[in-house]
């Protein structure tokens, strides 16, 4: 067998895609500026409103890619397209993306913020054969491991990096167990898996909301949003 | 069962063996998962919030130390696995992948040691459970135990890396990790291999009392 030839990168090139200013580009918060300093641990004077107002906003783009594939999974479901094999994975994927949507839901509210919507979604062609929405599904858990791994570095309140962490971990293993599905091998097969910027992700949901940019939500006054 | 016997390959059970050898793996991965302090899986995302005190404690370099260890412990364990004969070609490409990954983890990790100035450490002289190798399920056993571990491991250190520019590699190998759970859980046939919607995070003490039996600190 041959051994899969693997470029191990440096910690600079696996924060690449991430500087606070592109994430937020398109989500202007007055003073979101304001990052951790090089401390590993914030100190208290460290964890600034402005941090958590930032944290809201990247806490509500997640609810949005929650919302996303909760509703794909649940419309795959009902599309009555999937085969034996697929329908337990399926319907536990279904569930974890709902649990992720309420507990987005519960960390938000609790620091101030208000959540966003649930938007309207389009799946058009990826509801109409078992190929086409696994297709699809790949898309989405790879696209929302990046949108996570991109944003964690401009997360400021452990809390909301905590919930994170243990979200977009289960992401992860959504990839492989529909890579399983589409007859990937080995269905395993990323050693880093890659943080995308917030204009990656959102080219490539877009197609799901019609063109239209999500709402971004955050505190009604960014003077309440609480540090988590 | 039968899918499970195919995805893993040329094993021949001995019935009365595997299960004897399955149970004891079972006991001892139990023992380590519940000094671990792993079990009950209906984990809240909250419980994470304060597991990263440990790790802040014992600052970025002992963290990326036991890391670097952890991934050499790993590496080794599927290269090990990978050369039983034990397992079929889907398993074989797929636990030679993840000793890959890990490999190259190891590597990245070692390249960080570099950048702070700090000792990569000695490899450690791993131990493993008698039979560890023996036959397959109760290798994928021990495979399931472990990569819970780091995957622990990672997740209850981010919080103590904001702000560092080691958090981001440290949740690319997070994320690796989860996903070689995933692909473990398929080759012991377990459906669906995704059972979890939230992954769990472990204090530093947790990890380490997991890795000793293992020849690890």
């Amino acid at each position: 067998m041959d051994n899969q030839v693997i470029n191990v990168p440096g910690a600079e090139t696996l924060a690449r895609p991430q500087s606070r200013k592109n994430f937020l580009k398109s989500l202007a918060v007055a003073g979101a500026g304001a990052t951790a300093a090089a401390a590993i641990i914030p100190s208290k004077a460290n964890a600034q409103y402005a941090g958590a107002a930032a944290d809201l906003e990247i806490a509500n783009f997640a609810l949005t890619l929650e919302y996303l594939e909760s509703e794909f999974y649940a419309q795959g479901l009902q599309a009555g397209i999937l085969s034996s094999n697929s329908l337990p994975i399926v319907e536990a994927t279904l569930d974890h993306e709902n649990q992720h949507v309420e507990a987005l839901i519960g960390l938000i509210t609790e620091a101030g913020g208000t959540p966003v919507a649930k938007p309207e979604f389009m799946f058009g062609d990826a509801l109409t054969s078992e190929s086409a929405f696994l297709n699809t599904s790949a898309t989405l858990e790879i696209t929302g491991v990046g949108a996570y791994l991109g944003a964690a570095p401009m997360i400021s309140g452990p809390a909301v990096l905590a919930a994170a962490g243990s979200i977009v971990g289960v992401e992860g293993e959504h990839v492989v167990a529909i890579n399983s599905l589409l007859g990937v091998v080995p269905p395993a097969n990323m050693a880093f898996p890659e943080a995308l910027s917030q204009d990656v992700v959102l080219e490539a949901i877009a197609p799901f909301l019609g063109g239209a940019m999500p709402e971004t939500g955050g505190p009604s006054d960014p003077g309440t949003a609480r540090a988590l | 069962m039968s899918e499970v016997e195919s995805r893993i390959g040329s094993v021949t059970f001995d019935r009365d063996v595997s299960r004897r050898n399955f149970l004891k793996t079972a006991a001892w991965a139990g023992a380590a998962l519940s000094a671990a302090g792993i079990g009950g899986f209906g984990v809240a995302v909250r419980k994470a919030h304060a597991v990263h005190e440990g790790y802040a404690a014992a600052g970025p370099v002992a963290i990326v130390q036991l890391a670097y260890q952890l991934e050499l412990l790993e590496g080794t364990f599927y290269a090990e696995g990978v050369n039983t004969g034990l397992f079929n070609d889907y398993a074989v490409t797929q636990l030679a992948a993840i000793r890959d990954h890990e490999m190259a983890h190891a590597d990245a990790l070692a390249g960080i040691l570099g950048e702070l100035g700090a000792a990569v450490p000695a490899t450690p002289n791993f131990t493993f459970p008698e039979g560890t190798f023996g036959d397959a399920v109760t290798f994928l056993g021990i495979a399931a135990t472990l990569e819970p571990v780091g995957i622990g491991a990672y997740q209850g250190a981010a919080p103590a890396l904001i702000g560092s520019e080691y958090l981001s590699p440290a949740l690319s190998i997070h994320n690796a990790e989860c996903m070689h759970w995933n692909a473990i859980k398929i080759l012991q046939g377990v459906v669906p291999p995704n059972n979890v919607a939230f992954e769990e995070a472990l204090p530093l003490e947790e990890v380490q009392a997991a890795a000793a039996p293992f020849g690890l600190g």
